[in-house]
């Protein structure tokens, strides 16, 4: 887990910016949330919160921590049950039933006191958690340290050595705060000059995995070190897919909204010099059905472009 | 105890005991039984938790459902739902 490649952005770079993502696909079960499932466990069996074959561990999740948390608590002997959007991809859903999780699938109705999206999720999974105590276990992925933990002491200096300290700029998407806070307070702490700059998709974004504040609520995560983010743009759906085509066309790679979404906001963001690296979080394998219903992709087009993918890895689940 | 209620009530109607658990659990649940049922028939649902009272009664007429009753008696909530379409 971790270790992932750093690559560089031909279509984006000159002589005086050189731009690289961060293919955090490379993970067992395919995204950055491997790091934050892994540690948040280990956190949690530390703290002896966890009774292995008793306790069910229970998950908000717009769908990669879902993966993960499956993928790795099965291994290590818990039970999972996931609390998901119904409108999180088909395919994230039918993974996370086959990797051996129970799923919850919330509506954007349910609960008026809180947002959209995730955060039905969460107030879903808070209420199931906290009404059997003694049974289910909540990592709660959105104010949970070691989610953060992950990233300060793995991405953060992952990038910094792959970068051999020149880093100048860093671009990443906002879910749960854990990417950009555990990254970016690593970063700065070895070059204070450094510029984080927060990505954001629209409102009624489907961008999976991305926040969009004015609709949603800033996890606590995020709001503990929200002061790391220098500055922010918005990318928008349409701009969001016009980057799918444009990364496979330019640069052979086959990636998810989100890391489309970041990539726009690179191309887009005055930069005059530096060094600048985005976090592609997953891949575009789980999106086949999105990409052909937003016209991205035929599902044709999709799997032709799958085989001629750069940088695809091997996924657990997969096999 | 509630249970006598239970035993009193028809057996063609579809039951939720959401008692004990926490906004936005019994809402959720009703939102599965109802969606598992036919058209026409009723599910009766029993929660105790306050906000249940806003969060069910919102939710079966925003998905155009009917209310037929709700019962409150102390902080137990009885809600009689009738699935439309």
């Amino acid at each position: 887990m971790g270790n992932t490649p750093l690559v560089k952005l031909d279509s984006l770079s000159n002589n005086k910016v050189q731009y690289f993502a961060k293919l955090e696909s490379h993970n067992p079960f395919g995204s950055v949330k491997d790091r934050a499932a892994y540690w948040m466990i280990k956190d949690a069996e530390e703290k002896g919160k966890l009774k292995k074959n008793h306790t069910i561990i229970i998950e908000p999740t717009s769908g990669n921590t879902g993966i993960a948390l499956t993928g790795i608590a099965n291994l290590l002997g818990y039970e999972v049950e996931i609390v998901i959007p119904e409108k999180a991809s088909e395919e994230t859903k039918k993974i996370i039933a086959k990797l051996g999780a129970k799923l919850y699938e919330t509506s954007d109705d349910l609960c008026p006191k809180v947002g959209a999206g995730t955060d039905q999720s969460i107030a879903l999974a808070t209420s199931i958690a906290s009404s059997r105590p003694d049974k289910y276990y909540s990592p709660n992925q959105y104010a949970n340290e070691a989610n953060f933990m992950g990233h300060y002491r793995g991405t953060g200096p992952e990038i910094w050595k792959q970068t051999e300290g020149k880093i100048t700029h860093f671009f990443t998407g906002v879910g749960t705060g854990g990417t950009v806070t555990g990254i970016s307070t690593y970063l700065k702490e070895q070059n204070p000059e450094l510029k984080t700059i927060g990505v954001q998709p629209q409102q009624n974004h489907l961008i999976q995995g991305l926040r969009n504040f004015e609709e949603s609520a800033k996890p606590d995560l995020f709001l503990r070190r929200e002061n790391t983010v220098d500055d922010w743009i918005t990318i928008n759906n349409e701009t969001a897919f016009a980057a799918v085509r444009e990364l496979f066309a330019k640069e052979k790679l086959l990636v998810s909204p989100s890391s489309a979404t970041v990539y726009a906001a690179m191309k887009k963001y005055p930069i005059e010099e530096g060094i600048v690296v985005g976090i592609f979080a997953d891949d575009g394998r789980k999106f086949k059905s999105l990409y052909a219903q937003q016209k991205v992709f035929s599902e044709e087009e999709f799997d032709a472009n799958l085989k001629q993918a750069k940088h695809l890895s091997k996924i657990a689940y997969l096999d | 105890m509630q249970i006598s209620l239970f035993q009193t009530l028809s057996a063609t109607t579809k039951k939720l005991d959401a008692r004990g658990l926490f906004c936005p659990e019994p809402v959720f649940r009703t939102k599965i039984e109802v969606e598992r049922m036919q058209v026409g028939e009723t599910l009766t649902v029993l929660a105790d938790d306050p906000n249940a009272e806003e969060d069910i009664s919102r939710w079966v007429k925003r998905n155009g459902h009917e209310l037929l009753s709700l019962n409150k008696q102390d902080s137990s909530l009885e809600f009689q739902i009738k699935k439309v379409k």
